[in-house]
């Protein structure tokens, strides 16, 4: 059938040509202000913390990600900065014996539910496709800005996760997961929107450290609290709440913070070495091939603690000074500004019609429908039938011919068999 | 004779059982590309060669700005006007080697008048009046009208001549008292002068600075636009949220009118910025709002001092809530700039630097976040008659004073300089203010950074998209993101084209229109890719059901040829035996 030759002829042009333009686009274009992560300034520091687990036996997990709160907002990261996702309540939950108070040593010195909790996705709003929207930043637009990730080029990123995972993949509320590969797509996404200038992923779950084994963007160093076909364990049982209250990992991690303060600095290599594997009963396995900079001269609150970069400001803006405040009123000059905002709009509505000029295909098939069939001799009614079927998506148009097909079909069949 | 029905036939056995078998294979033939066409998703058509054109073409060559540059010469015997400009011009190629880089003027033209008194020159790109008016009555006027005036003096003069649009000047006078210093002047415009005795060296020592350092570059002493000095969201926007803190309303409260200080100092602002952000303003004033305790007290200094050491931990996140926008989309940028009153415990909060000086201005900013300022009340004392809190409000002359400090601090945060003198290699130069809070010239550095950054930052969010997009051949792309990109790339080019021709607010405007447009069709929420699968994961779907339904479609088809053969070779074999 000529059609089919053309159809299949298009088709493969058109693979050829994306196939060129996708390896033509693997170069990236180099950006005029530099895009290596050590030009830009670290300006601020972020945290996302996760937990995916629900149900009450899984309290530690709700236990280990309140501990990382506490932490990161008591060396200097703001509420407005850090995004916790809490996927239930055990703080409030009916088996809990201590209403709104959440341990993670059976001691019960620390109340983590303190004073000053912010959670910003609870429940059933904790899923895969929310996560990724937080790290990619892909919201609907009605979404409050405390719910978003609104880093930019200078920020340092700690991600946190815990939760119950397995061999390339961390399952998120017992129903779905996420898997290794869309963890580092995510990740190659905001490296190339420059969403952070660094990040580190810490994973507490079992065979933790395969969840980062896609990673490939730059700046980025993960550590997990246990290698491919090792369990994670919890640390121990309180036996007053019912359940395990905390993981080694997290409990090891925290042990390590209490010893700090803002000032301190204490690097990242002292961090990653203080896990031992015994005491952990997993190998912490830290991947940092990606990393640049030596882990012996990165302090922790390069990611736990605040960051602000600070220039004094030398003097006042003097002409301002002779402003009349509370006395007449100055005549503002409106500037130049006049005509840009009107060529801007002329402009607009150019574009607009120049797009519509440019893509609305001109619009060939009569609406009238089925009765132009009968008026075309059959040569004329296939390419006419076949020019449309290939411009037009309406699926009417579908319908309409099929079944208008079948009948000459069903006749020829109809008198064959008799 | 007899037949045998098993190996033999008298007639020509039939084609219509094999026909009517080959109907069903061949109706699905035949509407297979109509099965293939109604499960093609829908992607709006992307100009994929465009956006990799944009990306290459700006790699190759960085966006040019069109420039003109003319000095004046009044008093001096200078030869011939052509060699005055190719010295001017030298100079400034060695003072600024990084021309050719984005933000500064590319390729710039240098016009030169000399007037001597009694002879004139000038090369013959320019197009001012020769013997040149305007010197002269600058030079008549000269050291006794004020820098305001004269700058209004030159503004009037200087704009009959022809290009009035932006064109940067200098008028040098030779001339006046010996003892008198030279006296290098920038004005709010786009012209700046010097009067006093100079020496024709000195003088274009001096002309080639300000074209250089102060007019092409803004008085930036690195070479690339900082990231984090360009504060404006990706939706173009800028949200200046002012904030006063009263750290502890038992011992004062303090209010401000902010609708005085919104009308006469931020809007003019806010209109001479509108090419570069769309700027909206919002303010609170908030209580209880201590700030971590770092502070010392001096006793010879009679006040508390905080060191700079402690700055980065001044800024009490815990409870300083000062995100409180509810206006503020999600892709807009904020800025705090807050005022801070110090309790009674702390009072007077005074900063200190690092070579042991107080601050003038008791003010910071954080690059990307904002600024503080610490006001300190008129008496520290609490008054401890009265038991209520009383409210004052903050008086007028105090307003004006750290009104000056706020707007050098949004100067600061925009990446320019807070003061108003310039000191460079030939010599000082006096920076006029101007009260819309930047002049025109700053406003024209602005602009070219931001067209730069704004241009880098779309053709590098058009050229991600691609890419992602073409990774996914199932994802549906809506007829909107189509439309954004296109008229994404318009406006960048209609912002290149500007950017040549010398329109700088427009080419500044249409570039923050062409990176919105490109950041909202990349962060549009459809374009998740968890949510499309690979032609693999369709294919093992469908795979089973087709399996299974060709089976009665081809089978037939088989077993009819297999049988119709088998009568043929009867027929044939009858035909051979009849003969």
């Amino acid at each position: 059938m000529e059609f089919c030759f053309l159809r299949i002829l298009k088709l493969t042009m058109k693979v050829l040509v994306m196939l060129l333009l996708f390896l033509g686009n693997i170069k990236n274009s180099t950006a005029y202000f530099s895009s290596s992560s050590e030009a830009t300034m670290h300006t601020n520091n972020w945290a996302v913390l996760v937990c995916t687990s629900r149900f009450w036996f899984n309290y530690r997990h709700m236990a280990n990600t309140l501990s990382l709160y506490r932490t990161v907002k008591r060396l200097g990261i703001p509420d407005e900065r850090i995004i916790l996702m809490l996927a239930d309540d055990m703080a409030c939950n009916a088996r809990n014996k201590y209403p709104a108070q959440v341990f993670n040593n059976e001691n019960h010195r620390l109340n983590l539910y303190g004073d000053n909790v912010e959670v910003d996705y609870r429940g059933y709003e904790v899923t895969v496709e929310n996560f990724l929207r937080v790290l990619t930043g892909r919201h609907e637009t009605a979404v409050p800005r405390s719910k978003r990730l609104l880093s930019d080029e200078g920020s340092h990123i700690l991600l946190y996760m815990t939760g119950h995972g397995g061999d390339e993949f961390l399952k998120f509320q017992d129903s779905e997961e996420l898997q290794s590969h869309d963890l580092a797509d995510a990740v190659k996404q905001m490296k190339e929107k420059g969403r952070f200038k660094e990040l580190l992923i810490m994973v507490d779950t079992c065979q933790a450290s395969t969840l980062f084994s896609q990673l490939q963007s730059p700046g980025v160093l993960a550590i997990g609290s246990s290698m491919k076909g090792e369990n994670s364990y919890s640390h121990h049982l309180d036996s007053d709440v019912g359940v395990s209250v905390v993981d080694r990992f997290t409990f090891y991690t925290l042990a390590f913070f209490e010893r700090l303060n803002i000032y301190d600095n204490a690097s990242l290599s002292s961090l990653f070495n203080s896990y031992n594997p015994n005491l952990l009963m997993s190998t912490a396995y830290y991947r940092r091939d990606l990393y640049q900079r030596h882990l012996e001269e990165v302090p922790v609150t390069n990611f736990f603690g605040s960051v602000m970069e600070t220039i004094h400001t030398d003097s006042a803006y003097t002409s301002l000074t002779n402003k009349n405040f509370g006395g007449a009123k100055t005549k503002t000059f409106l500037g130049q500004s006049f005509s840009s905002s009107d060529i801007n709009s002329v402009r607009n509505s150019d574009d607009e019609d120049q797009f519509n000029n440019l893509t609305a295909e001109e619009d060939q098939h009569d609406e009238a429908g089925q009765c132009i069939f009968c008026a075309m001799d059959s040569g004329h009614l296939w390419s006419f039938i076949l020019g449309n079927v290939i411009t037009h998506e309406s699926v009417d148009f579908f319908v309409c011919y099929g079944l208008v097909l079948m009948l000459p079909l069903l006749v020829f069949s109809t008198w064959l068999s008799l | 004779m007899e037949l045998d029905p098993k190996t033999m036939r008298t007639t020509k056995p039939g084609l219509k059982p094999v026909i009517l078998t080959l109907i069903v294979p061949f109706s699905f033939i035949l509407g297979f590309p109509l099965l293939w066409k109604s499960v093609e998703i829908y992607r709006s058509p992307l100009p994929f060669r465009g956006i990799e054109a944009f990306s290459s073409q700006l790699d190759s060559e960085p966006v040019h700005f069109r420039c003109q540059f003319q000095a004046m010469f009044l008093g001096f015997n200078f030869t011939a006007s052509n060699d005055v400009a190719e010295a001017i011009i030298n100079k400034m190629s060695l003072l600024n080697p990084n021309s050719s880089q984005c933000g500064n003027c590319g390729a710039y033209e240098v016009s030169v008048v000399i007037d001597s008194g009694s002879s004139c020159m000038r090369t013959e790109n320019s197009k001012a009046q020769c013997p040149f008016k305007c010197g002269e009555e600058v030079a008549f006027f000269g050291g006794k009208l004020s820098d305001e005036d004269v700058d209004e003096l030159l503004r009037g003069c200087l704009g009959n001549v022809d290009g009035g649009g932006n064109v940067y000047s200098v008028v040098v006078v030779n001339g006046g008292d010996k003892e008198a210093e030279v006296r290098a002047v920038v004005g709010k415009y786009r012209h700046a002068w010097i009067l006093g005795r100079v020496l024709e060296e000195e003088a274009l020592s001096r002309v080639a600075e300000i074209f250089a350092k102060v007019f092409m570059n803004g008085r930036s002493e690195g070479d690339s636009i900082r990231a984090e000095f360009m504060p404006v969201g990706a939706d173009g926007r800028i949200v200046l949220s002012f904030s006063l803190l009263n750290a502890e309303p038992r011992d004062w409260i303090y209010d401000w009118n902010f609708r005085e200080i919104d009308e006469i100092l931020l809007q003019p602002v806010i209109q001479s910025l509108q090419p570069i952000a769309n700027i909206t303003v919002e303010s609170q004033v908030l209580y209880h709002t201590q700030k971590s305790p770092f502070s010392y007290w001096d006793e010879v200094l009679g006040s508390h001092i905080s060191s700079t050491k402690d700055l980065p931990f001044f800024v009490n996140s815990n409870e300083w809530h000062l995100d409180t926008s509810v206006a503020a989309g999600g892709r807009s940028k904020m800025l705090q700039l807050v005022v801070y009153i110090p309790s009674a415990k702390e009072c007077p909060l005074r900063l200190e630097l690092p070579n042991g000086d107080l601050s003038n201005t008791n003010g910071f900013i954080s690059p990307m976040w904002g600024g503080v300022v610490v006001w300190n009340p008129q008496s520290c004392k609490k008054d401890l008659e009265s038991k209520d809190s009383v409210k004052h409000m903050i008086s007028t002359q105090d307003i004006q004073k750290f009104s000056g400090i706020l707007m050098g601090q949004l100067r600061q945060l925009l990446g320019l300089k807070s003061d108003n003198l310039y000191v460079g290699q030939s010599g000082t130069y006096v920076l006029q203010g101007s009260e819309k809070g930047f002049t025109q010239w700053e406003l024209d550095v602005l602009s070219r950074n931001h067209v730069c950054f704004n241009l880098y930052s779309c053709a590098a969010t058009l050229g991600s998209l691609s890419r992602l997009v073409q990774s996914l051949p199932r994802m549906i792309i809506t007829d909107e993101i189509g439309k954004k990109v296109m008229i994404s790339l318009e406006a960048a080019k209609f912002a290149q084209s500007n950017a040549s021709a010398g329109i700088y607010d427009a080419s500044a405007s249409s570039s923050r229109q062409a990176r919105s447009l490109a950041e909202d069709s990349f962060f549009h929420p459809s374009i998740m890719s968890i949510s499309y699968y690979s032609y693999w994961h369709s294919f093992i779907i469908y795979t089973p059901y087709f399996l299974l339904v060709m089976k009665p479609v081809i089978f037939p088809v088989l077993s009819e040829w297999k049988r119709y053969k088998q009568e043929n070779m009867k027929f044939v074999a009858w035909k051979a035996k009849a003969k």
